[in-house]
């Protein structure tokens, strides 16, 4: 089993983290202000893009600075008993143990406005007399329903880090798992992550985990896209959503067409639903997509294509009943399109040997290179006056004969034989 | 031994050549009597004598001289829009000298057109049907558009019975001077099912080796032609390893060029041999037959397969746990 490399190596020390220098200086100083008293601003509000740093930020300031760290995800702040919990830990300072405390409340997005019963409106009340440092985060700051919180908050931006940090960092994960990276590959990958850390750090896992080398040409095919999301998090969308809709969406999210987009589902499958009966389930959906683009191909109803998606993303999400999800499983390439792109040399010399038997045979050379070359290879080579005179017969080369007969010696000699 | 394709050598020449698909040729013979042809679609898996018929039928139509009246064209290399407009269309609207009024186009692979292609071809099949009749030949008749499924009379082509398989093989075997057993005789139908293309090819590749042909021989040499081991592969999905399935059915049809339809029958066949318990013989039979029909409605063959691979690995965890 593979760790993911996020987790591998997420930032211990405020000193390893990507960017947002400014940020970080903010909330040190507010931090070390608790020392003198407490400060106006009882708890921090840092906002900023997905992936840039905001929760690994905190951590790091509480290992850094010896404080105990408690976190919690906002959206648990639901019930009654949990705010108390938090306001008790709230109204002291010192930990049992003689230590600093800091309380993390993430994720404040998820919380939904009235409903629930804690909510932005308890959380307040708790800051506004907190005896020891909050730090909140969210997406956005200037939510509505942050705006009366936000006043009793130091609010702190994060931005997303520059390209050439993010690849600074790639390169010295790729050091570190011995990667050979040039300095191109991984200045795509941070490019082409927006700022997002994490999702440049999940895309050199799924590119580079296992190689020596990294290059360029590993890379480029991911094409350069408007911050739209990677293939991987689509992938990820659509093997472990739970939802119809969820995995809906993932189609629309991603700029790799829908062929293009089953292929990578088709190829992933089988390694991310490994229980016998999800693993049918899921092969079953897909196979019906593929049903249906056959019908849009035979109608030329375009509409179709609209379960042809249903099928091949909401079908394969939903086949999830038993498998149980452990651990980072690796995103591969789809191998049906790779064989397509490799050796492209050999296919081209297949194919101008199968148009020669297609000029004698009734055979298109698509098939012929396929169907037939297998057996002039064992005649070939078996045969070298059969050879010759099927050479002789088919119009072939000298360069067609070496590749059919596989050395150039016996070429040779089947030529001499040919006349 | 002579020294050129025998699969081509000994393609019949005529209708009268040809010792199966009975129901087909007698139909075909009807046609030449009347000299007048329908547009038609010849349906089937490879290597069942789909070209060869309606070669056949053109020679029988306009004797020797049949070349100048017929066109072959293979839509598998050339599956564009542009030569539906430009090849097909030119040869198509130009009227035939003879007595016979039409010309015949024969489209091979023409499973393998582009949809776009195929409305063309559909417009230009409608406008000169009084100058060219047109015989489609095709794997699965499911990838032809409707339109011009239903503007042509049907043939379903199916592989060899092992009689008539059996005589083509022994009577080439004869005239090549190669000798052949019966225990060869029977490895090669295993192997090749009623596919002749691959049944002569295999032969002839036996017999460059210069020896009587065994058994043995054809088993050495069609292991590196095409290991197209479905038992193995039905082994190995049934033992819980997908991927390594689906590798293996992979490299048959990209590598091989084995046809789906035949991996399908193969299947069929070998799930009948295995030792399995009753009822579950019939319960897989129904998972191979919806497979087999989703390929003749044009699904693509290696999704279609793994999807059948993926129920069998299914299939034999529950064998597994009922035990």
């Amino acid at each position: 089993m593979h760790f993911a490399w996020t987790v591998k190596y997420k930032p211990k020390s405020l000193a390893d983290i990507v960017g947002n220098a400014d940020a970080i200086e903010k909330l040190i100083e507010w931090t070390k202000s608790w020392e003198k008293g407490i400060p106006k601003k009882r708890a921090a509000f840092l906002y900023g893009p997905p992936g840039v740093g905001k929760t690994v930020t905190v951590e790091a300031l509480a290992h850094d600075y010896g404080m105990e760290f408690v976190e919690n995800n906002a959206s648990d702040y639901r019930t009654e008993e949990a705010i108390n919990r938090f306001a008790g830990l709230a109204s002291q300072y010192g930990s049992l143990f003689g230590g600093k405390r800091i309380i993390l409340l993430d994720e404040l997005d998820g919380l939904t406005g009235t409903s629930d019963r804690g909510g932005v409106k308890a959380i307040t009340e708790v800051v506004k007399v907190a005896q020891c440092p909050i730090v909140l985060i969210a997406n956005s700051a200037y939510d509505p329903r942050f705006s009366n919180l936000r006043s009793y908050c130091l609010l702190i931006e994060f931005k997303k880090p520059p390209a050439g940090e993010v690849a600074k960092r790639l390169k010295l994960i790729s050091e570190d798992e011995g990667i050979q990276a040039d300095e191109a590959s991984l200045k795509f990958i941070a490019q082409r992550s927006g700022g997002d850390v994490r999702s440049a750090v999940n895309d050199l896992q799924a590119l580079g985990q296992g190689k020596k080398t990294l290059t360029y040409e590993d890379v480029s095919w991911l094409g350069y896209r408007d911050r739209q999301d990677s293939i991987f998090n689509v992938l990820r969308m659509i093997l472990y959503g739970k939802t119809c809709a969820s995995a809906k969406q993932a189609a629309n999210m991603v700029d790799v067409d829908t062929d293009m987009l089953f292929e990578w589902i088709y190829e992933n499958v089988p390694a991310h639903l490994t229980d016998p009966h999800d693993l049918a389930d899921a092969m079953d959906a897909l196979s019906v997509a593929d049903v249906y683009r056959g019908r849009i191909r035979a109608t030329q109803e375009w509409g179709f294509l609209r379960y042809v998606i249903d099928y091949m993303t909401a079908g394969v999400a939903l086949a999830r009943k038993n498998t149980r999800t452990s651990g980072w499983i690796q995103f591969k390439f789809p191998e049906r399109i790779q064989m397509l792109s490799r050796s492209r040399a050999e296919r081209a010399m297949k194919l101008s040997i199968g148009a020669k038997i297609k000029k004698k045979n009734h055979i298109s050379a698509r098939r012929a290179s396929r169907e037939v070359i297998p057996y002039l290879k064992i005649m070939f080579d078996n045969n070298a006056e059969m050879a010759a005179g099927l050479a002789k017969w088919l119009d072939l080369n000298q360069e067609m004969v070496e590749y059919l007969v596989g050395s150039e010696e016996k070429a040779e000699a089947i030529i001499k034989l040919m006349g | 031994m002579s020294f050129e394709m025998w699969a081509e050598k000994y393609r019949p020449k005529k209708l009268s050549d040809i010792v199966d698909q009975k129901d087909i040729v007698e139909r075909l013979k009807s046609f030449t009597k009347s000299r007048n042809v329908p547009h038609c679609i010849f349906a089937g898996p490879p290597g069942t004598g789909k070209t060869t018929a309606a070669l056949c039928l053109a020679r029988d139509l306009y004797g020797d001289v049949y070349r100048e009246h017929m066109m072959e064209l293979n839509a598998s290399d050339e599956r564009g829009i542009d030569v539906v407009r430009e090849t097909v269309k030119t040869f198509a609207r130009v009227k035939s000298i003879g007595e016979i009024p039409f010309k015949i186009m024969i489209l091979d692979e023409a499973d393998n057109m582009t949809s776009d292609a195929q409305q063309a071809l559909r417009r230009t099949m409608e406008r000169y049907t009084e100058t060219c009749r047109f015989i489609m030949c095709a794997n699965y008749s499911g990838r032809i558009i409707e339109p011009i499924q239903s503007r042509c009379a049907p043939f379903r082509f199916t592989y060899l019975p092992r009689e008539a398989h059996d005589s083509y093989l022994i009577e080439m075997a004869e005239k090549e001077k190669v000798k052949l057993s019966s225990e060869g005789l029977d490895a090669i139908f295993e192997i090749c099912g009623g596919d002749l293309r691959r049944a002569i090819n295999t032969l002839q590749s036996a017999a460059s080796l210069g020896k009587p042909v065994d058994a043995k021989v054809i088993y050495s040499i069609t292991g590196k032609a095409s290991p197209a081991d479905v038992q193995k592969m039905i082994k190995v999905a049934m033992g819980g390893d997908f991927m390594e399935a689906r590798k293996q059915l992979r490299d048959m049809i990209q590598k091989y060029g084995v046809a789906g339809s035949d991996v399908i029958r193969q299947i069929h066949t070998e799930l009948f041999r295995a030792e399995l318990p009753e009822q579950w013989k019939i319960k897989l039979a129904d998972i191979v037959g919806e497979a087999d029909f989703r390929l003749v409605e044009g699904a693509d063959e290696e999704i279609q397969l793994s999807a059948l691979l993926a129920r069998l690995v299914e299939a034999g965890c529950d064998l597994r746990s009922a035990r």
